[in-house]
């Protein structure tokens, strides 16, 4: 259908509305805009749509027993990409697996338990799976630190989820390693924390120890300042 | 999302006033000068565009792109400028507005 700049702004409207695409006031601005969105829309429309999301990031296994299912969430209006992120979830069998990512940060990591993002599908957290997220993201943010770096933008409730997850991952971890799978970045930790938390606990308790060996060590307050001389 | 800007920091600080279209994060000279010479040679103006399209994400990106040619990171820093801006500062504008013809005082 060619002549998309001869019809009048209403017509133009009427067909953005066919193809359901979401719109503003046709000014002389945005004109250009909806015409070139109608002529994806209506090259798109003659291709069936039949093939995957094309973000689909595809795994290479080496084992028989993990599954993922991939789905769309409906488009946040604080991420960075587009609509359609798709997701995945995995067992603990994931460490094996080496991900074939075009993503600029490293993704494997065996025992790398991640947030659900997906708040309205009836996966179930309490269950020790490791879910993986998979975000269209241009951005570089270490993935290290999932919990933390991507939790902030969200409301309120995969903090919950972040405590299940939590507390559920320290678990399975002895099973994978004492495996003998073949993990392929073993000196990042667990929990997917920068530093591991019992070196944490450790610095923590020797920082403790230091300050209450000074405390004890000062001068005592008790004698009197004024001295007699003797 | 990721931390912003020194550039976006300074826009989202205060009205936009009279700024220059570079001002805005994520348009640096290049973008700023595409922009101009499509017409688009004030903040305010972007500020327009982005308004009329809704304050919608994928459709400002779009047009950013169509009409600058800005990367991905460039249109959701120009994205999350306005749209903080925004937030800010555009009710706050309209009662300004307001405020302004009571200038003279009350009992005139």
């Amino acid at each position: 259908m060619a002549a998309l700049r001869n019809k009048s702004d209403q017509e133009i409207k009427d067909l953005l509305n066919e193809y359901g695409i979401k719109h503003g006031p046709l000014v002389d601005t945005t004109r250009p805009l909806y015409e070139k969105k109608l002529k994806e829309a209506m090259a798109k429309a003659k291709v069936p749509v039949t093939k995957p999301s094309p973000d689909r990031t595809f795994y290479r296994e080496d084992q028989e027993e993990v599954t993922y299912v991939t789905y769309q969430t409906p488009v946040r209006s604080e991420g960075p990409s587009g609509d359609g992120k798709p997701y995945m979830r995995s067992r603990p069998e994931y460490s094996e697996r080496d991900r074939v990512d075009d993503k600029p940060y490293s993704r494997s990591r065996p025992e790398y338990s991640e947030r659900d993002r997906v708040d309205d599908k009836p996966y179930s957290r309490s269950r020790p799976e490791y879910s993986e997220r998979d975000r269209v993201d241009d951005k570089l943010y270490s993935r290290s630190r999932p919990e933390y770096s991507s939790g902030r933008p969200y409301v309120d409730e995969p903090h919950v989820y972040n405590t299940l997850s939590s507390s559920s991952y320290s678990k399975p971890t002895p099973v994978v390693k004492s495996g003998g799978g073949v993990v392929k970045k073993e000196n990042t930790t667990s929990s997917g924390r920068l530093i591991p938390l019992w070196i944490q606990f450790l610095v923590f308790l020797i920082l403790a120890g230091f300050l209450y060996f000074i405390f004890t060590n000062m001068e005592s307050a008790e004698s009197s300042p004024f001295n007699r001389i003797q | 999302m990721s931390s912003t800007s020194q550039k976006h920091k300074e826009f989202v600080a205060e009205p936009m006033g009279e700024k220059l279209v570079n001002a805005l994060a994520g348009i640096g000279e290049v973008l700023g000068k595409r922009l101009e010479e499509k017409g688009f040679d004030k903040a305010y103006v972007v500020l327009g565009q982005f308004l009329v399209l809704k304050k919608d994400e994928e459709l400002f990106r779009d047009w950013l792109k169509d009409t600058c040619g800005a990367n991905v990171k460039q249109q959701g820093d120009c994205y999350g400028c306005l749209r903080e801006w925004c937030d800010s500062f555009l009710l706050f504008q309209f009662v300004l507005c307001q405020r302004k013809t009571y200038q003279h005082g009350p009992f005139i």
